[in-house]
């Protein structure tokens, strides 16, 4: 009885609306928000998905157009690739030189943003402009110098070829990213610290650290997300088949399987990517309070 | 006898091209409660900051009870530091903000705990110290910041403007607080503000900064009374003093102040004035009163601002605006007529070339 009375007062105020205003008003968050998520939803997981589903195909099956679903789900692909000669070798390649592209990177970087970000000293701008060079520059465009470059120092099919372009590629990215986060921290925190004692290291350690924490950990799943992914130098600088790591390792089994098995590509692929993503699902919380709280400062 | 525990000689600061400091002087006593005072911009700030290690020192010399301390670090200088926005830690529990400068000086953990229950028991923490930052009123957060200062046993305090984040009311009960504080612990404190009633009522001695120069250093009546120049003069006091310019001119052997529009106001009889002397004539707003004496000067009120305790009133003297406060409620509405009074024994009068008290 009260809500109708209330609804006919409401009425009275104002106008009424037409159908399709109300309907627009009342799903606009559905229009603005959700379609556009579903949207993104689809478009990031749908190959992955398909990647997965195929992977538990049969071999022929694939070449049917009209499956998506599997008939018979397997894991023989995924046998398959555990069995491949190598392929913990190349797991482990991947894993190490992800984690040293990641660890140095941070460390040298972190130690960089602190500098730009509350040394004042002649030319700041523009070296932290020039940080940025190695990553304007096309990557492919360096093959050729890096490679006899790496040759010279006889480097090539050395973890340490893969350590020093990785790093090198990594530092950047990382800096730029703290560099912000470390401007955020308010000077006066910082300058309590210095009153309380506290020395560079000790300021860096237990003060601006745990605060641009999440930039810390988006800097660190964006040189880990690098590390793995990395092909371009792999290919041109690693020829040793025992020196790959899993994306070259991928790009080199067709080569080396001899029959187009795409269900052991994509069993391959669903292994290759896994690991990322489980990093990214246990870090994701901390990378969006990381973006959300940089957007705002 | 009090000794100077904190004394700043010739001291001068530059940013760039931008000259901050003009040669300071000053000498602050031990136990004494100093505010520093002045607009936006002034130096007040930069030499609390230059006093707590945070900026270098152009030239000159800071010391701090009887020590030089221009190139000794901040941690070793004795002092201990409120800022405006609290510079909590904000990942760190309340006890961890009140614990980290003594950890960080390797203060022995028995001691720490001791230092922490009193200081938490002194500022009513007892009860916060587990709670984040984040999770604290701006009360609450204000004296936590107090509170990681006090556990350091600093031999002087500095506060720069502590209370600017506070609302007016959390900001009353705030200045009596640190007052109270201050009286407790005898700590010789440095106190800056750009608010002149947080000045007034807490200084022992206050000192009034412009331009990167100090104007005038007394107590805070002292200055209020007798202010030594325009600057002071205009900048102590709310509603400000008023400033009229005018010449001296001789009536039947008496002087008076005459306006540029031709009236004249009353001089005191004693004044060693030259006639036809242009002179800057200040008499506070409160120092200005209704009078029923056909002799008093006609005004037109032009605005009325009742405070409740007291009635802030503008009033337009032939083309001349006036500043008048009444502690009693006044009826008048704008557009009324009225006359005024002026308390002659209450007259500022400058030099309006030098802006020196005459």
């Amino acid at each position: 009885m009260n809500r109708q009375m209330t609804r006919t007062e409401e009425s009275t105020l104002r106008p009424e609306p037409g159908i399709l205003q109300d309907w627009l008003g009342r799903y606009r968050r559905f229009f603005l928000i959700g379609l556009p998520l579903a949207f993104l939803i689809i478009w990031t997981m749908v190959p992955i998905l398909w990647a997965f589903l195929a992977s538990l195909k049969n071999p022929l099956e694939i070449y049917e157009s009209s499956t998506f679903f599997p008939r018979s789900p397997s894991l023989a692909a995924y046998q398959t690739v555990l069995a491949i000669d190598g392929f913990g070798k190349w797991i482990f390649n991947s894993v190490l030189v992800t984690a040293v592209a990641t660890i140095v990177p941070l460390i040298l970087s972190i130690l960089a943003a602190y500098g730009f970000a509350r040394y004042l000293f002649a030319f700041r701008h523009v070296l932290l402009l020039l940080y940025l060079i190695p990553r304007i520059i096309p990557r492919v465009s360096l093959i050729v110098p890096l490679n006899d470059l790496m040759t010279d120092l006889g480097l090539i099919n050395t973890y340490w070829v893969l350590y020093l372009t990785y790093i090198a590629s990594a530092v950047p990215l990382s800096t730029w990213i703290l560099v912000g986060f470390f401007r955020a921290v308010p000077r006066e925190i910082e300058e309590s610290a210095t009153i309380d004692g506290a020395n560079m290291w000790n300021r860096l350690r237990h003060v601006i650290l745990p605060i641009a924490w999440p930039g810390v950990v988006t800097a660190a799943v964006l040189c880990i997300r690098e590390g793995w992914n990395e092909f371009a130098f792999v290919l041109a600088l690693v020829t040793e088949t025992g020196m790959r790591t899993l994306p070259y390792a991928l790009y080199m089994l067709k080569d080396s399987m001899g029959v187009q098995n795409y269900a052991v590509y994509n069993a391959f692929t669903i292994l290759t990517v896994l690991p990322l993503l489980i990093v990214y699902l246990l870090l994701e919380r901390r990378v969006v309070e990381s973006i959300v709280s940089g957007a705002v400062k | 006898m009090a000794t100077s525990y904190v004394e700043y000689r010739e001291l001068t600061k530059r940013f760039g091209s931008t000259q901050i400091l003009h040669g300071i002087n000053l000498q602050i006593e031990e136990s004494e409660f100093v505010v520093l005072v002045g607009p936006s911009g002034c130096g007040k700030s930069t030499l609390l900051r230059m006093t707590a290690g945070l900026e270098t020192i152009n030239s000159g010399e800071i010391s701090i009870a009887d020590r030089v301390v221009n190139r000794v670090r901040a941690k070793d200088r004795g002092i201990a530091m409120v800022f405006q926005s609290y510079a909590l830690y904000p990942h760190m529990t309340v006890a961890d903000n009140l614990s980290f400068g003594l950890k960080m000086n390797k203060t022995p953990l028995e001691r720490i705990t001791k230092s922490i229950a009193s200081a938490a028991s002194i500022l009513k923490l007892s009860q916060l110290l587990k709670r984040l930052p984040a999770q604290l009123s701006g009360g609450q957060r204000q004296r936590v910041a107090m509170g990681r200062a006090l556990v350091r046993e600093p031999e002087v305090f500095l506060f720069d403007e502590p209370l600017s984040n506070l609302d007016a009311k959390l900001r009353v009960g705030m200045r009596a607080e640190i007052k109270a504080l201050h009286q407790r612990l005898k700590t010789t404190t440095i106190y800056v503000t750009h608010d002149q009633i947080e000045a007034m009522t807490m200084a022992d001695r206050v000192v009034v900064m412009n331009d990167g120069r100090i104007e005038q250093v007394g107590a805070p009546l002292e200055i209020y009374d007798r202010p030594e120049n325009l600057f002071v003069a205009d900048f102590l006091g709310s509603p400000a003093m008023n400033l009229l310019s005018g010449k001296v001119v001789h009536n039947d052997g008496r002087m008076d102040f005459e306006l540029e529009n031709g009236i004249q106001l009353p001089l005191p009889d004693n004044s060693a004035l030259r006639s036809d002397q242009q002179i800057i004539y200040g008499i506070r707003p409160e120092h200005v009163a209704f009078t029923d004496d056909d002799n008093g000067l006609p005004v037109n009120l032009t605005l009325v601002e009742p405070a409740g305790w007291e009635t802030h009133l503008h009033a337009d003297l032939s083309g001349i605006s006036l500043r008048l406060l009444s502690v009693e409620r006044v009826g008048a509405r704008p557009g009324d007529s009225a006359r005024l009074a002026v308390d002659t024994s209450k007259l500022h009068l400058f030099d309006p070339t030098t802006g020196r008290r005459i």
